[in-house]
């Protein structure tokens, strides 16, 4: 199954959910769990989000599995580093290898930065999975968020399906003709890949210019206000 | 209501890609612009709303000359509104009505003008209740419509269409020609660049072939597919229709310089050449 964040975002129970009030939740519970430390508190967090994540959005169970483990890659590497590097401390292992050691504040350290990782997680995703971005940034833009700040957020957004999109076809087609055969024609193809898409990424930014200039582009985005439905 | 005197334009001093092109557009014109890839069209149509400044010549519209500075620009590009050939370059808000909105929004028109204004468009090309859908989960001849609602919620006098049905299914070019006969029967003139000749005597009511940067041809439909060195020179074939009936002529029927450009004229045709023998 693909992981499409967006398309959940669009389609799950808490979509049309007053986007304030769940920024507002989210923006708590993170304060909170970040300023409490307290590991208990951490887990606490992490089942009320889950279950509010997977009850009361109803989202799928495998599309949240994927969302915890995108950035589990980082927080165990960053965990290591702080098991073996940091701290100090009365030392409880030593692993024989140029002295480094794991000693007890590294431990706490390392510990207390998991679980507040995983306390922040789902109150993020809380956020990211039930909210489609042009709704928060909707909320930002009224909450005195710099302009340009949306601005970017709202170019960007569209253009990255569409950079995604890109990529993956010209993926597909160096594929076709074995360009990840082997690993050096992987590390050749991927730089080529890289390349053509930053070519074709200007390319299209100028194209993009065009047509919003030739609809009155003035520099500024302008703010559409929905009809209020009766 | 659009003409064009002489243009000329360069990308750089080795590559001329516009040499001198004039013609001119009536109001309420269903007009095809006919050329190979690479004969200057989409260069061509950047001129038409400002985006393109010539090196040499001028653009009218409306017997006013196309002036660069901001205010006049502001005002001509309502007047003419181009329909890109990629939806995905055009359309770039997170949701089908903020990008429908943002032509009339950047005309400064009030809240209730435009929310109406995207309604209407919207309707008009039937994409109602898609308004808070995200463009990049709608298939290709939707984006296309989204792309066209937005230039239409501008009410532009004139709309210029780069190969809008490059990339769509049988079904959505058709419905898309459709549409483009309402917009035309409602006063809009219409400028469509194509190389699919089939479908051109179904709109156009006035054609021009455009040949590396040149204009070789103008005339009606008619005129235009019954010069084969022009349609040579071009890289263009005739309507598979009148192909037909150039065959039938070398097997021995008279068509008396008269060859159909269409299914209906076909079908006359053929029931007059039957009945006649």
């Amino acid at each position: 199954m693909k992981f499409d964040m967006d398309y959940i975002a669009h389609h799950n129970e808490l979509s049309e959910f007053n986007p304030y009030i769940k920024l507002f939740i989210t923006i708590i519970t993170l304060v909170v769990t970040l300023v409490l430390d307290n590991l208990y508190f951490d887990v606490i967090i992490f089942v009320i989000m889950s279950v509010v994540i997977l009850t009361i959005a109803k989202i799928n169970y495998k599309s949240y599995l994927k969302f915890l483990s995108l950035p589990m890659a980082f927080l165990v590497i960053t965990c290591l580093f702080l098991l073996f590097f940091f701290g100090k401390g009365q030392v409880i292992y030593e692993t024989g290898l140029w002295g480094i050691v794991v000693t007890e504040g590294s431990l706490h350290y390392c510990v207390y930065t998991f679980m507040r990782v995983m306390g922040c997680l789902p109150c993020l995703g809380f956020l990211a999975l039930t909210t489609p971005i042009a709704k928060v940034l909707h909320c930002l833009g009224t909450l005195k968020v710099p302009k340009i700040v949306i601005e970017i957020g709202l170019l960007m957004y569209n253009t990255i399906f569409i950079f995604l999109n890109e990529i993956d076809t010209m993926q597909k087609a160096q594929e076709t003709r074995l360009g990840y055969h082997s690993y050096t024609t992987s590390f050749k193809s991927l730089g080529a890949l890289a390349s053509t898409i930053f070519l074709r990424s200007l390319d299209k930014s100028e194209t993009l210019q065009f047509a919003l200039d030739s609809r009155g582009y003035s520099g500024e985005l302008p703010v559409y206000e929905p009809k209020k439905e009766d | 209501m659009l003409e064009v005197k002489n243009l000329k334009y360069s990308y750089n001093s080795n590559y001329q890609a516009l040499k001198g092109v004039s013609l001119k557009v009536d109001r309420g014109d269903m007009v095809a612009l006919l050329g190979k890839n690479g004969a200057g069209k989409s260069t061509l149509f950047l001129h038409l709303n400002g985006i393109y400044e010539p090196d040499e010549g001028q653009v009218f519209i409306d017997g006013e000359e196309l002036k660069y500075d901001k205010k006049s620009l502001l005002k001509f590009r309502q007047k003419v509104g181009i329909v890109f050939q990629n939806p995905d370059d055009q359309i770039f808000a997170p949701t089908v009505e903020e990008d429908v909105a943002f032509g009339p929004l950047n005309l400064g028109l009030s809240m209730e003008e435009v929310q109406d204004r995207v309604t209407e468009a919207l309707e008009r090309v039937g994409m109602s209740g898609f308004e808070k859908t995200a463009p990049h989960h709608l298939s290709g001849g939707q984006k296309k419509r989204v792309a066209i609602a937005g230039i239409l919620a501008m009410k532009p006098e004139i709309m210029v269409l780069d190969e809008p049905t490059a990339g769509l299914d049988p079904q959505g070019v058709v419905d898309l020609s459709v549409l483009l006969n309402e917009l035309n029967d409602e006063g809009i003139t219409i400028i469509i660049s194509t190389h699919e000749v089939d479908l051109v005597p179904n709109y156009a009511n006035k054609v021009f072939v455009l040949v590396d940067g040149k204009l070789i041809g103008e005339g009606t439909p008619k005129e235009i597919f019954s010069k084969p060195e022009i349609l040579e020179e071009a890289n263009l074939k005739v309507p598979i229709v009148t192909d037909l009936f150039q065959q039938l002529e070398n097997e021995g029927f008279d068509m008396q310089g008269d060859y159909p450009l269409t299914i209906d004229e076909a079908k006359e045709k053929f029931l007059k050449l039957l009945n006649k023998n």
